[in-house]
């Protein structure tokens, strides 16, 4: 995906044809709406990373050139708003290092189930906290 | 110059009356045989006497005097400490006025900016709602209810969507990587939308048996590919090869995080 992707540019700019046909355009911006929000998956990063692609300076420019998809224009079109997230954390180098390893995927991945989960989790204690409310309320009632 | 202080005049004009005065009974007391050389007139004695009286007078006069412009003194002392202490209490006020003008000063312009940086970025509410319930509708960013450890959703896209996205199309896969054994997934759209078969995460043991021949089928395509790309530098074909081996082991990592996610911790 990410040779798909590296295809595009590398056509668009060195290719010395700088113009793209509107079709090419609607496809580039596929192509980068889906790359962006796989980078919300961890293992996909770690894949990445063990592959040696964040070693490549293409690639890392690419990174920071896909940081328009944080103004609200393009940003409506996300459906995994999490993925700016981790597409600025990707600009840090430390960070890409650290996606080699396995455990450190594994953390965010567990992180990320976690706090997906948080909200449900929330509004089931306040349901439990309520019910047990009603159910004091009900208990004092008759005495 | 330095003046002496009625109050020494007054001592010493006192002393000087003592020394008169017992000069006098000295001269008186003595007869006339027996008295010193040097030894003073009465006469003189009694002048000097009544000298000394005039200006303990004068003296007394002058003390009462002084003693009256003193108090004048104090009342106007006790005036100036008034003003002093009116002064005082309204620089303390000043002070106050100015601390709390500018602190409402400052506040005021953050507020302008926040303003300001409002107007700036206006998004309608309708559009916000509407964005709201599309990534919450789809599970993104909240866990559905049924929830379980071994759901296959995740907050993320899966490595079956990836591969059902138009990015893996474009890498033109060939169909030999992909088996035509496909179980029941938990999203049953997702298998009706290609005739391109996609892996499931529970297909990786069996897979592992093909990875090698999978690869060897694919080196010849990829060199084929290679001449069609624009740039001929030698990046595209390790990113051509670098993707077989990822749709390999996109498969391998997704039973590594489907069997370690469905810990609950």
């Amino acid at each position: 995906m990410t040779s798909s992707a590296k295809k595009m540019t590398s056509q668009r700019v060195s290719g010395g044809n700088l113009t793209e046909t509107e079709d090419q355009q609607r496809l580039r911006f596929q192509i980068e709406l889906e790359f962006i929000q796989c980078l919300a998956n961890p293992n996909y990063l770690n894949f990445l990373a063990q592959r040696g692609y964040f070693k490549d300076p293409c690639f890392i420019n690419y990174l920071k050139y896909l940081q328009y998809w944080k103004d609200p224009k393009y940003a409506k079109y996300l459906k995994y708003p999490q993925s700016l997230h981790f597409l600025d954390l990707m600009q840090y180098e430390h960070f890409r290092k650290e996606l080699v390893n396995a455990q450190c995927a594994k953390f965010i991945d567990d992180q990320q189930l976690l706090h997906w989960q948080h909200y449900q989790r929330k509004r089931v204690q306040l349901l439990n906290a309520q019910a047990e409310q009603s159910e004091k309320a009900k208990e004092s009632k008759p005495s | 110059m330095a003046q002496i202080s009625t109050k020494q005049k007054f001592l010493s004009l006192i002393e000087d009356v003592e020394i008169v005065a017992r000069e006098l009974f000295e001269l008186m007391s003595t007869p006339k045989g027996q008295q010193r050389a040097d030894a003073p007139e009465q006469g003189e004695l009694i002048q000097l006497l009544i000298k000394k009286d005039k200006d303990i007078k004068e003296t007394l006069k002058l003390a009462s005097e002084q003693g009256k412009v003193q108090v004048v003194i104090d009342e106007l002392k006790a005036e100036v400490d008034k003003r002093d202490m009116d002064i005082k209490i309204l620089q303390k006020n000043l002070k106050e006025a100015e601390n709390i003008l500018s602190t409402a000063l400052f506040q005021a312009k953050e507020k302008l900016t926040a303003i300001e940086q409002a107007n700036n970025k206006k998004i309608s509410s309708e559009e916000l709602i509407k964005y709201a319930h599309r990534i919450s509708a789809s599970n993104a960013v909240a866990a559905p209810p049924t929830w379980a450890p071994g759901d296959p959703r995740r907050p993320y896209p899966t490595d079956f969507e990836m591969r059902s996205g138009c990015l893996a199309k474009m890498s033109d896969i060939p169909a030999s990587t992909q088996t035509s054994q496909t179980q029941g997934t938990y999203t049953d759209s997702t298998s009706t939308r290609q005739s391109s078969v996609q892996m499931s995460d529970h297909m990786l043991q069996t897979q592992s048996s093909h990875h090698s021949t999978s690869s060897l089928s694919w080196q010849p395509s990829s060199d084929n590919t290679v001449g069609h790309l624009a740039s001929g530098s030698h990046h595209p074909l390790s990113d051509m090869r670098g993707h077989n081996k990822e749709n390999e082991e996109v498969e391998l990592m997704s039973t590594d995080s489907s069997s370690s996610s469905s810990s609950d911790e």
